[in-house]
């Protein structure tokens, strides 16, 4: 019996196997193969066609209703499709924000309409979302939105402005987090709406980052109307349709995480393209590599890359024996794995500093840089790791009040009674 | 590979924790920490009667044929309960040898003993220099007829006292490489010429001593192994007996980690529990981070053990290297949090504290191990 179970999925391997060779951009994972770096349309079309495509297989578009578009396959197919996805890389999507953090939250809160309207084009790939949540004056303390809308007659009429928005160039609709209640206690002030990119009165900018590119946007709404049947869940109830996004959101990552094989990739292999490099760089004429302070955090980056890998896997069993639904369990544990993930990043990142020294400085566009830039770019990006997707410090609070249990901090509760 | 424990092992597991909570309480424990050869005898016999010593044995040497995993679970609950019996030494340094290397006379002479709980075992490997390296053993075994005269001084080893027989390495040729002449010997610690004396050490449950050996007399047939074969044994000792060790230092951080977090929503402070207050409950976040993101690396060290793969050594380095770096940091961060009653003595929380220092600096320190890592990368990249 389970013999027969174990080639049936063999066999289907082998099918995933096939089909992504035949379907993926030709040279794909080849040094030939020049991938699109950058923000850019053209990637983005990319990760469309592709979705599409994946869709199309049945190899996408899982856990919903066949009503809205969902595909349904056994959970044990669906593992495999994630590790031959994992394994290969595929391009961007399928992992649009849409199918990761919209869909979930329409699922919960949306109206019927809305769910059949919007989620199967998620699902496809066809239309993108994002998230219009945080603001520059609420980040971590997300409740403090200061977006508001105003109702007038079958429309809200909605002033304000949005920040740190990912996919902001290229999403067709977004779901708004807007007070619109200003007597109202906090978390029971706000609604969400869902609105459309092409409204008049909504603008987008973008952003730029200290990277000195612009993953992220600004939001724009001066007087922009949204019809009152794009309200999502109740009014007064926008806090705990956040809520459900956010807990999305960082399940995400974990799921990213659990889906991995842990202990079947080769010991150590993360920490391969360090090893190179530290090969290649001297210092007063002699290899890093060869100087034991090196080699000493090169393994201790190996030793972390391994316990970040095998922690997916080792969730996995532990939630198998819990009895626990995965999801309910990954959606606080994944800020363990999240900041585990951003804090090694980021020691890497600081030795990847260390080892280059003075071209450290030497940013993609000099002729001089090494790897094109690439490894200073990370010295940049990584910083980002510990501040998107819950701060690293909102992280812990989750952790030691979900996972551990300890009380909230009093001025948390004060400002609660307000 | 399997991360999550079979219903076997959660039984072994849930047994092992309410024996041990049950026969070996911290008032136990702490009795041992004074008491001359630190063990109770009659526990001993207790677990042997559960199967404990022999667990890994064949049955035919009076074992109960599970295997390495198995043993690790067993390990965590004892690191847990920082049990006061020679186990560690008796098992993983003494036994396991024994079986995987031993004759066959020599095998039905020791193991059915260790099973029975009727005698405990150690290792008498490190010297002066306390480094776990072949040129570190100076000890010599000079060849009489049948018969070898160990002579040479031990330290650092564990359960000296309370041990009935000592595994010793020790030099059988003159040669310029020390990994091609140390010899592994089965020496009766009643023996004449063998002094046993006590070192003052930090951790006093699993208590360390210094053990000289004057012209001790040992039957040619008391040798583990090869002639000049024992160097590689030896490593194969501290490549298993360090992948128990983070099972046991897994165990430890629970403890560490759930004593703590208890301590913090208990303990009030400015009119509420010092546990909600960030500077400290952010803290534990991070203790729990850092203590889930070792346990699997434990497990895949002791799994790739079990299955003798080739990458096991690389595994362990790995998993003690970052076991022992993280049950430091729960430790020192159990005392901080604590306040004043983490620094006293009567609180148990520096018994792990010291353990901990222990199980980080013995068969290699994380930074021994790092280095290993290294070298190991670098082969797999040529």
């Amino acid at each position: 019996m389970a013999d027969e179970k174990t080639a049936k999925l063999e066999a289907f391997r082998k099918e995933v196997r096939a089909w992504l060779r035949a379907n993926l951009p030709k040279g794909w994972g080849t040094p030939e193969y020049k991938v699109l770096e950058g923000f850019t349309q053209e990637r983005h079309d990319l990760g469309k066609w592709w979705t599409k495509k994946c869709y199309e297989a049945g190899y996408t578009g899982f856990g919903y209703p066949k009503e809205y578009g969902g595909i349904e396959r056994p959970r044990e197919e669906i593992m495999v499709i994630r590790e031959e996805m994992a394994r290969t890389g595929t391009p961007g999507a399928p992992s649009s924000l849409g199918l990761l953090l919209a869909a979930p939250t329409l699922m919960a809160h949306g109206q019927e309409w809305q769910k059949k309207r919007f989620i199967p084009k998620i699902m496809s790939g066809e239309e993108s979302w994002c998230e219009g949540f945080s603001e520059p004056n609420a980040g971590s303390d997300l409740a403090n939105v200061q977006t508001y809308a105003v109702r007038d007659g079958d429309e809200w009429v909605v002033k304000g402005q949005k920040c740190w928005t990912s996919m902001w160039k290229f999403a067709d609709f977004g779901i708004l987090i807007v007070k619109t209640d200003l007597k109202a206690p906090r978390h029971r002030n706000l609604t969400a709406f869902i609105f459309d990119t092409t409204s008049k009165g909504f603008e987008r900018r973008p952003l730029r980052q200290m990277t000195d590119e612009s993953e992220f946007g600004e939001l724009f709404f001066d007087d922009m109307r949204i019809p009152h049947a794009n309200m999502m869940g109740e009014q007064g109830r926008g806090w705990y349709v956040a809520m459900t996004t956010l807990t999305a959101e960082r399940s995400m990552g974990g799921e990213q995480v659990v889906s991995q094989q842990g202990g079947e990739i080769r010991l150590g292999s993360g920490v391969d393209n360090l090893i190179e490099l530290a090969r290649a760089r001297k210092r007063f004429g002699k290899a890093l590599w060869d100087d034991p302070v090196y080699r000493q955090k090169i393994a201790q980056a190996a030793i972390e890359e391994d316990a970040y890998r095998s922690w997916g896997p080792a969730f996995r069993a532990k939630a198998r024996k819990g009895g626990a639904s995965l999801g309910a369990t990954l959606s606080f544990e994944a800020s363990v794995s999240k900041n585990y993930w951003a804090e090694s990043r980021q020691r890497r990142a600081m030795l990847i500093e260390d080892m280059l020294g003075s071209y450290s400085q030497l940013m993609s566009g000099s002729k001089h840089a090494v790897a094109e830039g690439s490894w200073v770019y990370e010295i940049l990006r990584s910083r980002g790791a510990s501040i998107e997707m819950g701060t690293t410090e909102i992280n812990r609070n989750i952790i030691a009040e979900r996972i551990l249990g300890l009380p909230r901090e009093d001025s948390a509760k004060k400002a609660q009674e307000k | 590979m399997e991360f999550g424990l079979s219903e076997e092992q959660d039984m072994l597991k849930t047994m092992a924790r309410d024996f041990l909570t049950k026969e070996c309480p911290k008032a136990h424990v702490r009795k041992m920490m004074d008491d001359e050869i630190g063990y109770a005898p009659a526990l001993w016999k207790k677990m042997a009667d559960l199967g404990w010593q022999g667990l890994v044995f064949p049955e035919e040497f009076g074992g109960s044929a599970m295997n390495f995993r198995d043993l690790a679970v067993l390990s965590e609950e004892m690191g847990r309960a920082l049990i006061a019996a020679p186990f560690f030494s008796t098992v993983m340094l003494f036994g396991l040898p024994i079986l995987q290397h031993g004759s066959d006379h020599l095998k039905r002479e020791f193991l059915p003993k260790i099973a029975n709980g009727e005698m405990v075992g150690t290792l008498a490997l490190l010297e002066a220099d306390g480094d776990f390296w072949a040129d570190g053993i100076r000890a010599k075994a000079l060849k009489r007829g049948n018969h070898y005269l160990i002579s040479g001084a031990k330290m650092f080893v564990t359960d000296a006292k309370a041990a009935d027989y000592f595994l010793v390495a020790a030099r059988t040729q003159a040669t310029d490489d020390p990994e091609n002449n140390i010899t592994l010997f089965l020496v009766d610690a009643k023996e004449w010429g063998v002094y046993v004396g006590k070192l003052k050490t930090m951790d006093m449950i699993r208590k360390q001593y210094e053990v000289t050996f004057s012209n001790v007399n040992v039957p040619a047939s008391h040798i583990v192994g090869e002639l000049n074969g024992g160097w590689q044994i030896i490593k194969q000792i501290a490549v298993q007996a360090n992948a128990q060790l983070c099972a046991e230092m897994i165990g430890g951080g629970d403890w560490v980690l759930e004593t703590t977090v208890a301590y913090c929503k208990d303990r009030v402070a400015y009119g509420a529990p010092i546990g909600s207050y960030q500077g400290l409950k952010h803290r534990l976040a991070d203790m729990y981070m850092e203590l889930e993101h070792a346990r699997p690396l434990m497990i895949r060290a002791v799994e790739y053990v079990r299955e003798a793969r080739t990458d096991a050594e690389l595994a362990v380095s790995m998993a003690k290297s970052y076991c022992a770096d993280v049950y430091e940091m729960l430790t020192n961060n159990g005392v901080q949090l604590h306040g004043g009653i983490g620094f006293t003595w009567d609180h148990d929380m520096h018994l792990y504290f010291k353990r901990a220092r222990w199980s980080a600096n013995s068969f290699g320190n994380p930074t021994y191990h790092r280095d290993l890592i290294a070298s190991q990368l670098e082969k797999q990249l040529l």
